[in-house]
């Protein structure tokens, strides 16, 4: 498993996806620069609230089919499927070690999000005490959000040869995002509004003792829906033939 | 130009592209149904002076972001074919111009585009139709709210032709392509000469036609530039 994780690792070396990571932290402390001056000072519940649907409503679940896509884009250029799984590996590992990639550099693309939130907050000089409990929770929450739309995501990219086919199936879920948010009846059960809900502030103060994400539905949404994609994608993988 | 673009057809059809040529304008619309479905008495009371206006406005609401991300799925689906296959050498050694291989790539995104533009008018009217609006919808207003947008997003549709047949690796040019639909959802702090806001026709003169003017003209120069960039580079 790590031997798979390290040769992943080589074909993401030097390769443009770090540019793609960084991107969702640029664009956050672009916006958090800005609705900080145009109200005059905000403050870091507002930035969290302004982040959560900047950054997770649509560029985040996108994102996830981007990063997918990319993982598995060295194996559907001339035959590297074959050449992949002709090494004495099980595809089990193969395709864990794939989604794995992929969760790394989720976590990579929140830990730059929650340095773009740090310095917003920090250089605009928000009254209080950084709410470290409540940063982590939402950094944290939005990216096991994520983790079922990259199983998903991963048996489409395995499945299309193309790059961009599996990213058109991540909008056509995404995009409704849109009008699903605004639904108290509907956005907790849709697995795509899973990341703005998990990296929105509580209701409650900035306290922040309890994880945003460890109340009501949201855990259960959450596993569940990350057990049934993984469980397509691994039945897939398993029969595919290469 | 017309045999290369007609062979730009043959290695489009019976491909997955139509199905999501057609799936895009279905999907805006019946996102609407649903939305009409759960609001019904809302959405029809808001819009009661107006109600084919309303659905119009609605069904915009989504097929703007839809259409920044279509088109960068589109240009890159057209071009993908030669970098799946590494056959740009086999295209570009044919005895056609390398600007004509292009430019019918461009045409041919662009013309995907269109049908998916004129598919969401006929599902909107449908829609609109099953809601029970009055039987003769103002055509000028569906029109305008369809290509006004489409001719408006040309730069995109230049650039991302451009993006999609120099990058190869198509990560690039769907990665833009996300990112330049989030700015122009979230464009309407932009200064109006900003070609993100553009699409939403949007502008000081509040007329929405000199938008759809700047989309023409800044498209016909990204296409040129792109159409230079492509012609001098070298294939592998």
């Amino acid at each position: 498993m790590i031997a798979m994780l390290r040769s992943e690792w080589m074909k993401l070396r030097r390769s443009i996806v770090w540019v793609v990571v960084l991107i969702p932290a640029i664009l956050v402390f672009a916006v958090g620069w800005l609705s900080g001056m145009a109200e005059g000072g905000g403050s870091w519940r507002d930035l969290l609230a302004v982040v959560s649907v900047v950054h997770a409503l649509l560029f985040l679940p996108l994102l996830v089919s981007v990063l997918t896509a990319f993982v598995c884009r060295y194996e559907h250029q001339s035959g590297g499927w074959k050449q992949l799984l002709a090494l004495p590996v099980s595809r089990y590992v193969v395709y864990t070690a794939k989604l794995t990639m992929v969760a790394l550099l989720l976590a990579l693309i929140q830990l730059l999000i929650l340095a773009a939130l740090l310095i917003t907050g920090i250089w605009q000089g928000y009254a209080g005490a950084i709410p470290w409990g409540a940063l982590f929770a939402s950094v944290l929450g939005g990216w096991a959000a994520c983790l079922p739309l990259a199983a998903l995501q991963l048996f489409a990219a395995m499945w299309l040869q193309s790059f961009a086919a599996p990213v058109a199936i991540g909008t056509f879920f995404t995009l409704p995002n849109m009008l699903v948010i605004n639904s108290k009846d509907f956005a907790p059960y849709y697995p795509w509004a899973q990341p703005t809900l998990a990296m929105m502030p509580g209701e409650q103060s900035m306290s922040f003792s309890a994880f945003g994400i460890a109340s009501g539905t949201l855990p259960i949404v959450i596993l569940v829906s990350f057990v049934v994609f993984y469980l397509i994608g691994w039945s897939y993988f398993s029969r595919k033939s290469v | 130009m017309l045999r290369v673009l007609s062979t730009e057809w043959l290695k489009i059809r019976r491909k997955w592209i139509w199905f999501l040529v057609v799936l895009g304008p279905l999907g805006a619309v019946g996102l609407q149904v649903v939305n009409y479905g759960l609001r019904y008495d809302y959405l029809m009371a808001l819009y009661a002076d107006d109600l084919w206006h309303g659905l119009t406005r609605n069904v915009n609401i989504m097929m703007l972001p839809a259409m920044f991300i279509g088109l960068a799925i589109l240009a890159s689906l057209t071009a993908g074919i030669e970098h799946q296959t590494n056959a740009w050498k086999q295209t570009l050694a044919l005895p056609v111009s390398r600007s004509s291989v292009f430019v019918a790539k461009f045409v041919l995104t662009a013309l995907l585009l269109f049908v998916s533009s004129t598919l969401i008018i006929i599902f909107t009217i449908i829609f609109g139709w099953l809601l029970g609006l009055e039987m003769s919808p103002p055509m000028t207003t569906l029109l305008q709210a369809a290509y006004y947008p489409y001719l408006a997003i040309m730069p995109f549709v230049a650039l991302h032709t451009g993006l999609s047949t120099i990058i190869a690796n198509q990560a690039v040019p769907m990665t833009i392509g996300i990112v330049n639909m989030m700015l122009a959802t979230f464009s309407l702090w932009m200064p109006y000469w900003m070609p993100w806001i553009w699409p939403h026709l949007d502008n000081r003169y509040d007329e929405p036609l000199y938008s759809v003017l700047a989309g023409i003209v800044t498209g016909g120069l990204v296409l040129l530039t792109s159409l230079v960039v492509f012609v001098r580079k070298d294939v592998r």
